[in-house]
């Protein structure tokens, strides 16, 4: 480790690392993407670390990045944990992610837009009819709909992880309203801000073209043709634990930040905003509220959160929704495990970025398995996100397990298993000491008249060690994620 | 403009400019004190008749001296109108429109939210952290009204700050006279240097102390001084001032017919009593006249541009035909 001698780096728990590590080979050498970073790091007086992070979080502090947590009673949000070393991917492996994100969101649109449709995918047995029929993200008042390029999902969050051979594998995909792109932004911004010397050092590429690339994918889906369409984010308002998202996107992107109260649907069918001059008409929504909320008159009445006449002004054409509302539908575990048969049978592709071996809980032989290997496998109910309802086989008491084992052969359709990866590490600034903590990553992909994936996107990272949830609502932290063209370092 | 954003820009201002003038209140007071003659006691309670929340303080509090007044005042966030709640609450209302103002004015806000959490204590450990963790309010305050002026367009979210902040400074600026001119007119005339003295009090109170030795007299008398607060066109924390101020906020925003008349009206009738020679008997009631002007603009704006679409969308529909 001849290289990385000056570098407090935890000795010991990297001679423990079984996981592929994102920065450091195996022999101890920086892999070439990271070999810069590491030359400037080397640089640092030991002390520098430390009073770089004391600076990231009285930044993060200042600036007001935070989220929240519902437990947290009073107190609304918290900062964002932020870890100040890096995740580094080469431009070269990062291309090939880029096209296999796209290639998925493009299979899974003609997928959602069949469903709402003809069914040929049911029709042609390639998907079965019982999954559909169980799909609680189905909507039924979507069907006959095909909203503007054929496109349903118009953000989507993709969860990537590594395994121990470095092969990167899709974990989920987020097509409801996944969060999350505002912090790769804000990282990036504290990082510019703390360690302005290391930008030049090498190629890193910029990230920060998302916002207008977003409104750009929005403004497409006005029914008004026009140059600068009203675009409105739709917020469930100031205790949601994404509101920090929502308020900086809409600051962005130059749009109105909304919640349900302050829009109407007049009997013209259009959506209009209540403004300090009278009524204004939305042409797009960015709704950042589920749809079982989006509308009392379509989905559940109780919602005070949503828009009465949504729906109806949706299908008359009279606004864009983004997500189309229905969209969830292929956001479910189950559905993600169909996602490979899914690209073949719509593009006649093989799929560029593979998912993570699964078994189906609805089928015998699997859900036999699976029942007979909990204690290796990482179950996941279809239709929860954030880590909720997951049994972690590994780490669950025999008690826990047995649980699992009734809610499954309860309810198969509703189940799925993957074996646990070793998912990948990096180094991690913990106390005094560089070591190594898992990690994953979630692009941005967005499609309407074209498509773009975010250049990295988040990285998130398990701050405890050997833990593997990195989900902020349940103590993970987040790094900024280097796209670096070795050859220009 | 959303009709919500609007209402809270207003209010956020509003929650701003009430924490500098209390720190200004507390501030210019406490120099004043300093020159009353040895034994001489001050009704650190008049601060309290201030703002207006004589109940409320002494709901919560037994005695009404120097450290309990200040502790309410700065400090008590059963207060909603004390130092601390008001920039939490400023703080608050800032994260509902992060998206309307220059992104470094939420860093402000919540950099003042952030200092209060931990320096507000030492308000109550004397006289000078006193001084100098309010002055640092005051001068926090004052950068981000000069960053809103140097880097925001003068639009509409700019028409409802500058709005917000004229209203409660003519609000503030009428009860500070008017509790002290209540205390201190009956006395003028028996211990001139002492009244003198309270009456400095009350133009330093409103940082006018300066301005109005060199536009009106070097001599503080307690009729001139009410003249000035009140009516002087052209200090900035005049009542006065500010209904030119909000006149000029109003014409720059869409519908402004009801609230513009409230404004109008409201300052021919301040322009027409004359404060330096009025009777000791009217002076309270003209003063609580222009204190119910001031609620009577607040109640049009809010009727015109927050609340006018409270209803139900058969009736929006009916409004917006009108």
């Amino acid at each position: 480790m001849e290289h990385l001698k000056s570098l407090p780096l935890s000795q010991n728990a990297y001679l423990c690392n079984t996981a592929y590590d994102e920065l450091i080979e195996p022999g101890g050498q920086p892999r070439p993407a990271a070999k810069p970073l590491f030359d400037y790091l080397a640089r640092l007086r030991p002390d520098d670390l430390e009073a770089r992070r004391e600076a990231a979080n009285a930044a993060i502090m200042t600036m007001g990045i935070t989220f929240t947590v519902y437990s947290d009673g009073a107190n609304i949000d918290r900062a964002w944990p932020f870890d100040i070393i890096p995740r580094v991917m080469s431009r070269t492996e990062w291309m090939r992610i880029d096209i296999g994100l796209k290639q998925r969101l493009v299979a899974l649109n003609l997928f959602i837009n069949d469903l709402y449709n003809e069914q040929r995918i049911v029709k042609d047995k390639v998907f079965p009819l019982e999954v559909l029929a169980g799909s609680r993200n189905f909507r039924p008042q979507c069907r006959g709909i095909t909203p503007r390029f054929g496109v349903w999902a118009h953000i989507c969050g993709t969860d990537l992880v590594r395994d121990r051979d470095g092969t990167v594998y899709v974990l989920e995909d987020n097509l409801r309203v996944p969060s999350g792109v505002s912090y790769m932004l804000e990282n990036r911004h504290v990082m510019k801000r703390l360690f302005p010397e290391v930008f030049n050092t090498c190629s890193i590429l910029p990230v920060d073209d998302y916002p207008a690339r977003l409104f750009d994918t929005l403004a497409a889906l006005s029914p008004r043709d026009w140059e600068r369409p009203v675009v409105a984010v739709l917020t469930p308002g100031i205790f949601n634990s994404a509101y920090f998202e929502h308020s900086y996107l809409a600051q962005q992107m130059g749009a109105y930040l909304v919640e349900g109260s302050d829009l109407v649907v007049g009997e013209d069918d259009c959506v209009y905003l209540k403004t300090v001059s009278g009524l204004t008409r939305v042409d797009v929504i960015y709704r950042r509220i589920d749809d079982d909320f989006l509308d009392p008159e379509a989905f559940r009445p109780d919602s005070a959160l949503g828009v009465p006449g949504l729906m109806r002004a949706w299908r008359a054409g009279k606004v864009g929704i983004a997500n189309a509302p229905g969209a969830g539908v292929a956001d479910d575990k189950v559905v993600y495990t169909f996602v490979p048969r899914i690209i073949k049978y719509y593009l006649d592709e093989d799929p560029i970025i593979p998912n993570v071996p699964s078994y189906l809980c609805m089928e015998d032989d699997q859900r036999d398995y699976v029942l007979a290997n909990l204690d290796k496998l990482v179950v996941k109910p279809a239709n929860e996100s954030g880590g909720y309802g997951m049994l972690m086989g590994p780490r669950a008491s025999s008690e826990e397990r047995g649980k699992f084992a009734e809610l499954i052969r309860a309810n198969p359709r509703n189940y799925m298993a993957q074996p646990t990866l070793d998912i990948s590490t990096a180094p991690t600034l913990v106390g005094h000491e560089l070591a190594p903590r898992h990690l994953d990553l979630r692009p941005f992909v967005l499609q309407s008249k074209i498509q773009y994936a975010t250049t990295g996107g988040l990285t998130r990272v398990a701050m405890v060690e050997g833990s593997l949830v990195v989900n902020s609502s349940q103590g993970g932290g987040s790094k900024d994620t280097w796209i670096v063209d070795p050859g220009e370092a | 403009m959303l009709s919500r954003v609007a209402e809270n820009l207003y209010w956020m201002t509003r929650y701003l400019e009430r924490a500098e003038n209390t720190a200004r209140l507390i501030n210019g007071t406490s120099q004043v004190v300093l020159d009353l003659p040895r034994g001489a006691s001050f009704h650190w309670d008049t601060l309290i008749s201030v703002v207006g929340l004589d109940r409320q303080f002494h709901e919560l509090y037994k005695d009404a001296d120097e450290d309990s007044v200040m502790r309410f005042l700065i400090l008590d966030e059963r207060n909603p109108s004390s130092i601390v709640s008001c920039i939490r609450h400023a703080r608050e209302n800032t994260r509902t429109f992060r998206e309307v103002l220059p992104a470094e004015s939420w860093e402000r806000i919540n950099a003042l939210h952030l200092f209060l959490q931990r320096h507000a204590p030492r308000t109550t450990h004397g006289r000078l952290p006193r001084y100098e963790v309010l002055n640092e309010v005051i001068e926090r305050r004052q950068s981000i009204i000069g960053l809103l002026m140097g880097s925001m367009s003068l639009d509409i979210a700019y028409q409802f700050i500058k709005l917000g902040r004229n209203i409660e400074r003519a609000d503030m600026s009428t009860r500070i006279v008017d509790v002290n001119s209540a205390v201190l007119l009956p006395r003028e005339g028996s211990t001139e240097a002492e009244v003198e003295r309270l009456w400095m009090g009350t133009l330093s109170a409103l940082s006018a102390y300066q301005m109005y030795r060199r536009h009106v007299s070097v001599h503080v008398r307690g009729r001139q001084v009410l003249e000035f607060v009140l009516k002087d066109p052209l200090f900035p924390r005049t009542v006065h001032h500010s209904l030119n101020e909000m006149e000029s906020c109003l014409i720059a925003l869409p519908n402004h017919e009801k609230p513009l008349l409230a404004v109008r009206d409201a300052r021919e009738r301040l322009l027409r009593i004359h404060f330096d020679t009025i009777k000791l008997g009217d002076l309270h009631q003209s003063l609580d006249g222009v204190e119910a002007d001031l609620g009577a603009i607040h109640e049009a704006v809010s009727k015109q541009y927050f609340h006018l679409y409270q209803d139900t969308p058969s009736q929006l529909q009916a409004a917006e035909q009108e």
